[in-house]
């Protein structure tokens, strides 16, 4: 392998890590409020994907209107989702929880399935995405360069809204102790509605970019890349904002060294990154970043 | 004569208890007054007449014919299109020769490998079919197979093209070609007719049919005089093939070869163009449909595949007159290679049907789909061997402007 061709891989990992932590950040900022594995992320992210192919290949719409109609639509469907499922089980066994995302994530599959049909539906690109870029001899797509750029800056904004800004700070609170935070006249219900606003936006960037990287959207394209993120997740730490971020450029870049050094066993990537996930578990239980569940998150 | 005393066994087997109390009726006559002698003679007769109607009924018999076919769910677009050729075949050649009528009866397995058990067991079981038109994908047909196998009742498959589908199973047959000798075509294709002398493959692992094309391409390529420079493995499912393509990149090959289905090919293609990698591509059948050009958008152009036929140069007579009573009825003059294929699996069924004294009789049909020979079916001409494969031609195509055009013939 010659230094040209590493460079284009690392590129590549960086780029498919970027995804994952976008889709990442989401599980651990719900984890974080709500003890919950919302499962149903990963097929929000398929809508936002969905809602920018509808935008822009039934609507007309330019691309940046279908990226602000994907995000807003996604964030009310995440709160949506927040407020008819989960809300009325505040009080239930987290089991129940769980089970009621399982639920979310078969349901917005198979009306996805209903309303498009299961086959795959090509993402109308825009052209300056897929316009090749010469650095160096290295050829890159726009995209690319573009996608883990937009991750480092929402990367920054979520911070900021977590540590700079009042909502942030009650979020915190949130995550340290629901029923103290109540108790000191903060509504967490708009919280937690706020969280999966959030969560599922960043969600329906993941899914635009995703599908602009691969241009195919179908009703079950969330599924095993809202395994990969949760993975992401664990792997950083869940609870960690900036843990879903290291653990996304992990599982993002393992994936990208397996099919690059050992090509035999490319098929296999999934599973070497799901080996990975095992191994980071037993030696830090918590994740890389993770820190006691028992205090505060983020 | 004879056939109303078989409707009569017909009818005694049906409804046993009627017979019964007949007979017991039936043996007291002899100590009965006239009248009522009389009145017996009376029913007998009517019985006669009824036994007559009955056996007028069934000098024309109806034999059924079933078809697995995936017409919803992730297949539904090349399951729709090659049951329209099997109904557009029936509807143009309904009886047989001695009179009997064919009825179709369709099973949607939904794409899914229990779903296709669960038809063929409904098919063979329930409604008694004679042969079995299905299903599709080599995956799903193998399971079709298996179970009409046991029941002794004959597969046509259509476009089920993995080698190992009718090893050691009696009454599987195909009209499509085999991987083996679509791998040759390719193989033969790149070195003779393109001069292209190195290859990067690409196979699914998690695909038989891949696997089984890309193992007959290699050895074809080899024994050619060429050589594989790379091989990666992927899985279905996977989108991102950055990693893959950077590496055929710096491998730099003559050209890909791709035995995969459409989402997967297609995204490699997309990719490959985005960091520059123009070389040439080919795949088998898997790609052969509109889904992969959309996919594919600009990517695609000048890719090339294998086909069962292409429309614009029909091989037969009888494609010619499909092709034309086809655009006739439905206003479309562009026949997929799937259709006509489709088509092939009835007419082959039916030719041999009318070769056997009693069409019914499924092992008689399916000795007399093997023997077929020289067949001119929709898609070409197809002769079967003893273990049910049909030796045929095949065709090249390349994608231009979006639509895949024909390039030419490569006959066995």
């Amino acid at each position: 392998m010659n230094f040209l061709e590493f460079m284009q891989q690392m590129v590549n990992g960086f780029s498919l890590g970027s995804m994952y932590a976008l889709i990442a950040i989401g599980y651990t900022m719900v984890y974080g409020v709500l003890r919950l594995i919302n499962f149903a992320h990963g097929d929000i992210m398929m809508v936002g994907a969905f809602l920018g192919y509808f935008g822009m290949a039934v609507l007309d719409l330019p691309f940046v209107a279908a990226v602000v109609l994907s995000v807003v639509g996604s964030a009310l469907l995440g709160m949506l989702t927040d407020k008819v499922a989960y809300r009325p089980l505040r009080e239930a066994p987290k089991i129940s929880l769980l089970i009621t995302a399982i639920g979310i994530s078969f349901f917005l599959e198979n009306i996805f399935n209903v309303i498009f049909g299961g086959t795959s539906k090509p993402f109308p690109v825009p052209a300056y995405m897929e316009e090749i870029v010469n650095i160096g001899g290295l050829t890159l797509p726009a995209s690319a360069l573009m996608v883990p750029a937009v991750t480092l800056v929402l990367l920054g904004a979520i911070l900021w809204v977590l540590y700079k800004t009042k909502y942030g700070m009650a979020i915190r609170a949130l995550a340290f102790d629901v029923n103290t935070v109540n108790l000191m006249g903060i509504d967490a219900n708009k919280i937690i509605m706020i969280v999966f606003g959030m969560g599922s936006a960043l969600a329906a960037i993941g899914g635009i970019f995703w599908a602009v990287n691969y241009p195919s959207v179908e009703p079950m394209m969330g599924v095993l890349i809202g395994l990969k993120a949760f993975a992401a997740a664990v792997v950083g730490g869940i609870g960690s904002v900036g843990g879903a971020v290291i653990g996304g450029f992990i599982i993002g870049f393992t994936e990208v060294v397996v099919v690059a050094f050992l090509p035999e066993y490319g098929g296999y990537k999934d599973a070497f990154a799901f080996v990975l996930l095992i191994l980071v578990l037993l030696f830090k239980p918590t994740g890389i970043l993770g820190i006691n569940f028992d205090k505060s998150r983020f | 004569m004879y056939l109303i005393l078989e409707a009569i066994y017909h009818d005694f087997k049906k409804f046993p208890k009627k017979y019964a109390n007949f007979k017991v009726n039936f043996s007291n006559i002899t100590d009965c007054n006239k009248n009522q002698k009389g009145e017996y003679m009376r029913k007998l007769a009517t019985l006669a007449t009824s036994v007559a109607l009955l056996a007028s009924v069934s000098v024309a018999k109806e034999i059924k014919v079933g078809a697995v076919m995936p017409m919803s769910g992730p297949l539904a677009a090349y399951g729709q299109v090659t049951y329209e050729g099997i109904e557009f075949a029936h509807k143009l050649q309904p009886t047989l020769k001695n009179g009997d009528t064919i009825k179709l009866v369709l099973v949607d397995n939904k794409g899914d490998k229990v779903e296709t058990a669960t038809a063929t067991t409904r098919l063979i079981s329930s409604d008694k079919v004679t042969a079995i038109l299905g299903a599709l994908t080599s995956t799903n047909t193998a399971q079709t197979i298996a179970i009409a196998d046991k029941k002794k009742i004959p597969v046509i498959a259509s476009v089920a093209t993995n080698d190992k589908l009718t090893m050691k199973r009696t009454f599987a047959n195909r009209v499509c070609f085999m991987d083996s000798f679509q791998g040759e075509v390719v193989a033969n294709y790149a070195l003779k007719d393109l001069g292209l002398k190195t290859a990067v493959v690409i196979v699914d692992q998690a695909q038989v049919y891949s696997l089984g094309l890309a193992k007959a391409f290699q050895k074809a390529f080899k024994k050619g005089g060429g050589k594989i420079v790379k091989k990666i493995k992927i899985t279905s499912g996977d989108k991102d093939f950055k990693a893959v393509v950077s590496q055929i990149k710096s491998a730099n090959p003559d050209f890909m070869f791709l035995p995969l289905y459409h989402p997967e090919a297609s995204m490699i293609a997309r990719q490959s163009k985005q960091i520059g990698l123009n070389k040439p591509m080919f795949s088998g059948d898997g790609v052969a449909n509109q889904v992969f050009i959309d996919l594919g958008g600009k990517a695609v152009e000048g890719y090339m595949f294998t086909d069962f036929f292409d429309y614009s140069a029909p091989p037969t007579q009888k494609s010619k007159d499909f092709i034309a009573a086809y655009a006739k009825d439905t206003g479309k003059k562009e026949l997929a290679s799937f259709t006509a294929l489709g088509a092939d699996t009835y007419f082959l069924l039916v030719d041999a049907m009318n070769r056997c004294a009693d069409p019914s009789d499924s092992i008689c049909v399916n000795e007399q789909i093997k023997a077929t020979k020289g067949f001119e079916g929709v898609s070409g001409i197809i002769n079967m061997d003893k273990s049910g494969n049909a030796t045929r031609s095949a065709v090249i195509k390349v994608i231009k402007d979006g639509k895949a055009v024909y390039k030419t013939t490569v006959n066995p």
